[in-house]
């Protein structure tokens, strides 16, 4: 059963309303977002630099209606702040600016910074005795840049055990270079490695209550098996809809399904 | 005199075991010479490797929980391969960081133009929290480092592989301010890094000729002493600069700028213009761009005779 239908229409009405965003890329990741902030990191949404607080960091920014939608969900946001997407009023546009939205830990959109910024923060965390936990969600064609691969050798030779990626493994990357198979890439860089259908809530329980979080441990990558456009049947895929806008009757159509 | 390279290790040396926020990572070079701050300082100093990008992205993490990440490489990799980088991951998120370079403009002339690098400078001059400090000699390492590294800013220091040889005191640098190294009346040469000693003979020459030459060193370019420049070529008219810089945006440019509005000034630039190919001694690379105590001289004597 779809999860998360409410997110996904918060989603397609930011992106109608303002004529900007990735739907099918949002819907790829929104029910992993909702599982990181609903059942695995700690925060305090009225204090988002709380300096107990896990990290969580959107490396495929342009993914980040979804991100949007959970942060309004558990409190980072305003109902202003999103009917104010992606216009000179708001402070959420396209890609996260993390100097002016709460919750943002890195502004994101170049692919391949936000994942090395993660690095970064779990070594910075270590040399600081803090056990903090952080989390960067990448996707499958952000894997493509070199960055991703450079950190992922650097963080298993730190032996970053604070530090977790996970997977969008929706597709995209294998449109172009068919031989992706991420787990076997992972593993081959030392990180202790998962699998799991990133739209299934059991699922997702069970592999992150698996985490064994340390200092000096192996790095964790969960690949997430994922559908874009995940829960509206006719923009599920690899088409048109990446940066598409619905018409007035596609969002009808949208809204149908999500109903 | 003490290689710049040495003075940044004894540096962190120095700073490190007093701030614990200071943490050094370095791609692969200088990796002996900072063992002693390895050592004082356990858990603050990474050779990361050959993946300047990557280094460059992490230490944004590092800043984003309060450390002072103090990055060291050669010039054209972490400048130019990682400008990407400083761009977001430092300007745009106002974040703050050291950038040590050595190997700047063709210091590494032997190993061709893979490994030069002459818009280091530009390129952090372009972002409005970049800083940029070209120490010439040890002290000015020392004492600039000092001063800026925890400003927050994206601070570049680029070290040439040889110093000027001129030994200024403590009290003779000051972050953001110009030296006047002799006053004179004709002309107005400014400089910056290694080529301050090549100033210097030109300045001995032409006075021995009757040329008197005003003689200012800038170990600081962003922030620029504009008010130095001024003031001196209000007095002289004339304008050399010798900067071992893109001759497309620099200096000269900064110069220039101060100048504006001043009535009959004639203004010379000596730089690089475009890949210096081929192999050789710093001191050949110089002497195929015109960067010798002749060329200078010649061009200063040429703007004399031009408007006297």
């Amino acid at each position: 059963m779809l999860q998360n239908k409410d997110l996904r229409v918060k989603i397609a009405q930011m992106v109608k309303l303002s004529g900007e965003g990735h739907i099918p890329s949002s819907y790829s990741i929104v029910d992993l977002i909702d599982h990181l902030y609903g059942k695995v990191l700690r925060y305090d949404p009225k204090n988002p630099t709380w300096k107990e607080r896990d990290y969580f960091i959107l490396s495929k920014g342009h993914g980040c209606g979804g991100l949007y939608a959970v942060l309004h969900k558990y409190g980072f946001l305003t109902d202003c702040d999103i009917e104010d997407y992606s216009t000179s009023r708001g402070r959420l546009g396209g890609h996260p600016d993390s100097t002016i939205v709460p919750g943002a830990e890195a502004s994101t959109g170049s692919l391949g910074h936000g994942f090395p910024t993660a690095v970064g923060l779990a070594l910075g965390l270590r040399i600081q005795n803090r056990l903090n936990h952080v989390f960067t969600l990448l996707g499958d064609g952000e894997c493509h840049e070199g960055t991703i691969w450079e950190s992922a050798n650097v963080a298993n030779n730190l032996r970053l055990g604070n530090l977790c990626a996970v997977i969008d493994w929706n597709g995209s990357a294998a449109q172009l270079m068919p031989r992706d198979n991420l787990p076997e890439k992972w593993r081959a860089f030392g990180w202790e490695t998962y699998e799991v259908d990133g739209h299934n809530p059991t699922a997702l329980e069970e592999v992150f209550s698996k985490l064994k979080f340390a200092p000096d441990g192996s790095p964790k990558v969960v690949v997430a098996h994922t559908i874009k456009g995940k829960g509206v049947g006719f923009i599920e895929g690899h088409g048109k809809w990446h940066h598409r806008i619905p018409t007035d009757g596609e969002m009808a159509a949208i809204l149908k399904e999500l109903s | 005199m003490k290689k710049l390279r040495e003075e940044f290790a004894d540096t962190m040396l120095e700073v490190g075991p007093g701030d614990p926020r200071l943490v050094v990572m370095v791609g692969d070079i200088s990796h002996g010479i900072l063992q002693p701050f390895a050592k004082a300082c356990p858990g603050r100093y990474y050779n990361i490797g050959i993946c300047e990008p990557t280094i460059v992205n992490m230490a944004a993490g590092l800043s984003k929980v309060g450390l002072i990440p103090v990055l060291h490489t050669i010039a054209p990799f972490i400048t130019e391969r990682a400008y990407e980088q400083i761009k977001l991951d430092f300007g745009y998120q106002n974040l703050g960081v050291n950038l040590i370079s050595v190997g700047g403009a063709f210091d590494y002339a032997q190993l061709g133009c893979s490994h030069h690098c002459y818009t280091d400078v530009s390129l952090i001059s372009h972002l409005k929290r970049g800083v940029v400090v070209l120490p010439g000699s040890p002290i000015e390492m020392n004492k600039l480092f000092k001063e800026i590294y925890a400003n927050g800013k994206i601070n570049y220091y680029r070290l040439p592989e040889h110093a000027h040889g001129v030994e200024f005191t403590y009290g003779d640098i000051h972050f953001g301010q110009g030296i006047r190294i002799r006053e004179g009346r004709d002309v107005t040469i400014a400089v910056i890094g290694t080529q301050l000693r090549t100033a210097i003979a030109v300045a001995d020459r032409l006075t021995g000729e009757g040329i008197s030459i005003e003689l200012l060193y800038f170990h600081t370019l962003k922030p620029f002493d504009t008010e130095l420049v001024r003031a001196s070529a209000e007095k002289t008219r004339r304008l050399i600069t010798v900067e071992e810089l893109s001759a497309h945006d620099g200096l000269f440019n900064l110069c220039l700028r101060a100048c504006l509005g001043i009535d009959g000034m004639a203004a010379e630039q000596i730089a690089i213009e475009d890949f210096i190919h081929g192999y050789g001694s710093y001191e050949e690379l110089c002497s195929k761009i015109g960067m010798t105590v002749d060329g200078v001289a010649r061009i200063a004597r040429r703007l004399v005779r031009k408007t006297l």
